[in-house]
């Protein structure tokens, strides 16, 4: 779905061949895939397709899959964007048909939350099922129920009043006994837990109203006389099933758009083989025991021992220590800390599970479970509420027994259903889920609920720099050398030792060695150590020619030269300073707008930066921030959060997560950049997908309606609520009147919150 | 209106009937992505 004022779709970086073979392991398929018919050899996959826009596209995909020989069948949902593949073991293997796809310009993923998917693929389905029973039994029980409201006396034959009663009874068992499960089920699971929840009331006025009903279809002259409610009855469960499966829809569509978040390659690694060499292996091979080598920028996948190398690791997402450690020979390495500065040797020493680095993932999870803290509150007053409805409805029943037994029931039912607090626990979620569907259509994943509710009374905003107000890759503009060296020389130097780091003005350096412009002999670098902040030093190596080289900042090189007003990285070899580059950063075409708008929203704008005073200056100039603070370490960066909030102020704070780790877990509301580390993403409450700044007024613009509209929900909860139950009780409101009420007001609920998935519109100019 | 003690009961076995179809369209998934049959008269081959 094309998303308004998007910028143009970003290219997206096709996987390696290598990467992808990983998915021929056997060991890899159950991750998204199962067995298909009976014949082993075939199995059924699940992948995601990235770059599909349109429903065209969806039958490009399939064509490209279908050609491939050993595929047997091959479905696209261009609304899901996921692709069903069957395919024989025997003929093919997974990676042919995923560089296929690829071939075509898009990209496939596999679907690591298969089950996810089928679990509620299946619930979806019953959910519908269990909706159109209810509708059309309902539907038909009121064209039985006509007659005997418009008939005079006398003109319906008594066997015929008989045959209709039997008629609805027959058509509400299916209502009663498949589309009324769900409420016996979980009134049954909580009275065994010796809670209540809102399914208990609703499950007791559903069974006492079929008896009552039943009673008078059998026995007419029996003590709760000849009445009988089937319409009600049907039409209370319909409407009620069309509430739930609203809320259902909602949060399928929600929780998809997260677990798709969760698709990536298999973590790999290279191992060392017996031969001697090293291989690239999926990380679930790994053994303990097993030595592997980790390259400067890759991941740890396991706790470890370093046997070979010395090395910097930062640990900040996993600890908070946001220095970077020195780890050599005999220390121990921890799973998800990245490997900063040289290439080491690791022996595996614990796996998966057991390693610290899961347990923080579990409890991260865990903390992602909780429920907003208005929706706790309801839960909470929830249950004192639901006791006092049955006592009231008990009450009533009691009272109304004295004078009118056959009516006593019918009272105590309205209660029970007119004060069914559906409405009230749906005000919260309801809303809170349709926000969070709306802003992952718009490229914004909601992990936590709460944190909408938090980002409503956000007053501040604080913006990291790199990567976040600007393009994360920098390019090189202008460049001074040394004479007798030339332009191109000089960088092919810069760039053999940039290539074993993943600074961005490294990158930039490696981009533009492979410019056509700058063609000459390339160099490479042994022995490369890089200095956090400051820079890199290594021996390049060119046929016979042989240097000790530096690259970084001007004090790193020896120089002594006076400031620029640009940023720049310099090279210097053993003679002295070689070549200086400028670096441009290119400014986000929207950041201007994104920061005017969020001040005209009554948002204070900071720009927090580690980069130097003077470039993070004009940056902020150009896009219009006032209050900044450049050449900020990451702890400085926090002490300054903290001021704020100790002013009293709200801090969101929008970083790539890279070194700001700390800072986006300290303050209330984080967002974090899709190309930000994984773990980052897992730590923030939003995640920004393909670097769009505007998605974050979206989002805080959302977040304040979304607040107003649960507000709004719960007071028409509320006020119904204490409407409804005196009228029940004093037996002016008849079951069915009760039961339409309570849909009603459920509905209204729903309808209010989906108006929270009306696209919002941010207003344009600045 | 005699006929009426033999309609009542078909209608019942209808809405069964009806149901018994729906089941079948559920259970085969043509509910869950409706607008791609649309769609496909849009496909060149």
């Amino acid at each position: 779905m094309p998303i308004a004022g998007s910028a143009p779709l970003t290219p997206i970086a096709p996987h390696s061949g290598e990467a992808l073979q990983l998915l021929d392991d056997p060991q890899e398929w159950s991750a998204f895939s199962r067995p298909y018919g009976k014949t082993a050899a075939c199995w059924e996959s699940s992948v995601v397709i990235e770059g599909m826009h349109c429903s065209a596209c969806s039958f490009t995909v399939e064509d490209a899959i279908a050609a491939v020989p050993g595929v047997l069948q091959v479905q696209v949902s261009a609304g899901s964007h996921r692709a069903r593949v069957i395919w024989s073991a025997e003929q093919v293997q997974p990676s042919a048909w995923m560089l296929a796809i690829q071939k075509r310009g898009y990209r496939a993923m596999p679907a690591n939350d298969v089950f996810a998917s089928e679990r509620r693929r299946v619930e979806t389905r019953k959910a519908l099922w269990r909706w159109l029973v209810a509708g059309l039994c309902m539907m038909q029980v009121m064209m039985y129920a006509y007659p005997a409201y418009t008939a005079h006396p006398g003109d319906l034959t008594a066997e015929m009043e008989r045959l209709l009663r039997w008629a609805s009874w027959v058509l509400s068992l299916p209502v009663m006994l498949f589309s009324c499960g769900p409420f016996f089920g979980n009134a049954l699971r909580d009275l065994r837990r010796g809670s209540v929840s809102m399914d208990l009331p609703v499950a007791i006025g559903i069974a006492i109203t079929f008896a009552v009903s039943s009673l008078g279809t059998f026995d007419p002259t029996g003590v709760f006389g000849r009445a009988v409610y089937f319409d009600s009855l049907t039409m209370f469960v319909f409407f009620l099933l069309t509430g739930r499966w609203l809320e259902l829809r909602l949060r399928d569509r929600t929780a998809g758009s997260l677990e798709a978040l969760m698709n990536r390659l298999p973590e790999s690694l290279e191992r060392l083989n017996a031969e001697g060499g090293f291989e690239r292996v999926a990380a679930r091979r790994l053994l303990v025991g097993d030595l592997v080598r980790v390259h400067p920028g890759e991941a740890f996948a396991a706790d470890g021992v370093v046997e070979q190398g010395q090395t910097l690791v930062d640990e900040a997402l996993l600890t908070g220590e946001y220095h970077a450690l020195r780890r050599g020979p005999g220390t121990k390495v921890v799973a998800g800390s990245h490997n900063l500065s040289s290439t080491v040797q690791v022996r595996v020493q614990a796996l998966g599970e057991q390693t610290r680095f899961a347990q923080i993932v579990a409890l991260m999870q865990s903390a992602s479970t909780t429920k907003p803290a208005t929706a706790a509150l309801a839960d909470r007053l929830a249950r004192p509420f639901l006791i006092g409805v049955l006592l009231a409805a008990g009450l009533s029943c009691l009272w109304w027994w004295q004078t009118d037994p056959e009516r006593a029931l019918m009272v105590a039912v309205a209660v029970l259903v007119v004060t069914c607090p559906c409405a009230l626990s749906l005000a919260t979620p309801a809303a809170m889920l349709a926000a969070a569907g709306n802003l992952a259509r718009g490229g914004v994943m909601v992990r936590n609920l709460q944190a909408l509710e938090a980002l409503s009374s956000v007053d501040t905003v604080v913006f990291d720099k790199t990567g976040t107000l600007t393009q994360e890759a920098m390019v090189i503009g202008a460049a001074e050398v040394r004479a007798g060296v030339s332009v191109a020389e000089a960088l092919q130097m810069a760039a053999a030792l940039a290539a074993h780091s993943l600074h961005p003005a490294s990158k930039a350096l490696c981009a533009a060695s492979s410019l056509p412009a700058y063609a000459a002999s390339a160099w490479t670098c042994e022995a490369v150590t890089e200095f956090a902040g400051q820079g890199l030093e290594g021996h390049a190596v060119q046929g016979a020619q042989e240097c000790l080289l530096r690259l970084g900042s001007a004090r790193f090189c020896g120089l002594t030269r006076g400031a620029s007003d640009s940023l720049r990285v310099h090279v210097s070899d053993a003679q002295g300073w070689l070549a200086s580059f400028e670096l441009r950063e290119e400014v986000r075409a929207q950041a201007a707008r994104a920061v005017a708008l969020l001040q005209q929203a009554g948002v204070q704008v900071h720009l927090l930066s580690g980069d130097d005073a003077e470039s993070v200056q004009r940056v902020a100039a150009k896009i219009g921030i006032v209050q900044v603070r450049g050449a900020c370490s990451p702890a400085e960066k926090l002490a300054v959060l903290r001021d704020l909030q100790a002013q009293g102020r709200k801090v969101a704070m929008v970083g790539d997560g890279l070194n700001d780790g700390p800072v986006l877990a300290g303050a209330h509301v984080s967002f974090a950049f899709g190309q930000a580390v994984p773990l980052a993403q897992a730590q923030s409450d939003f995640i920004v997908m393909g670097g769009q700044l505007l998605a974050v007024v979206q989002a805080l613009q959302l977040s304040r309606r979304t607040m107003s509209v649960v507000r709004q929900n719960l007071w028409w909860a509320l006020l119904y609520n204490v409407a409804g139950v005196p009228l029940a009780i004093l037996g002016l409101l008849p079951a069915w009147l009760a039961g339409l009420g309570m849909a009603c007001s459920s509905l209204l609920v729903v309808a209010n919150a989906l108006r929270l998935t009306a696209s919002a519109q941010v207003p344009k100019g600045t | 209106m005699d006929i009426l003690y033999l309609l009542i009961p078909l209608s019942v076995v209808l809405v069964f009937c009806i149901l018994g179809g729906l089941w079948w369209a559920i259970d085969r998934g043509q509910f869950e992505d409706i607008e791609r049959e649309g769609e496909r008269i849009l496909k060149d081959s």
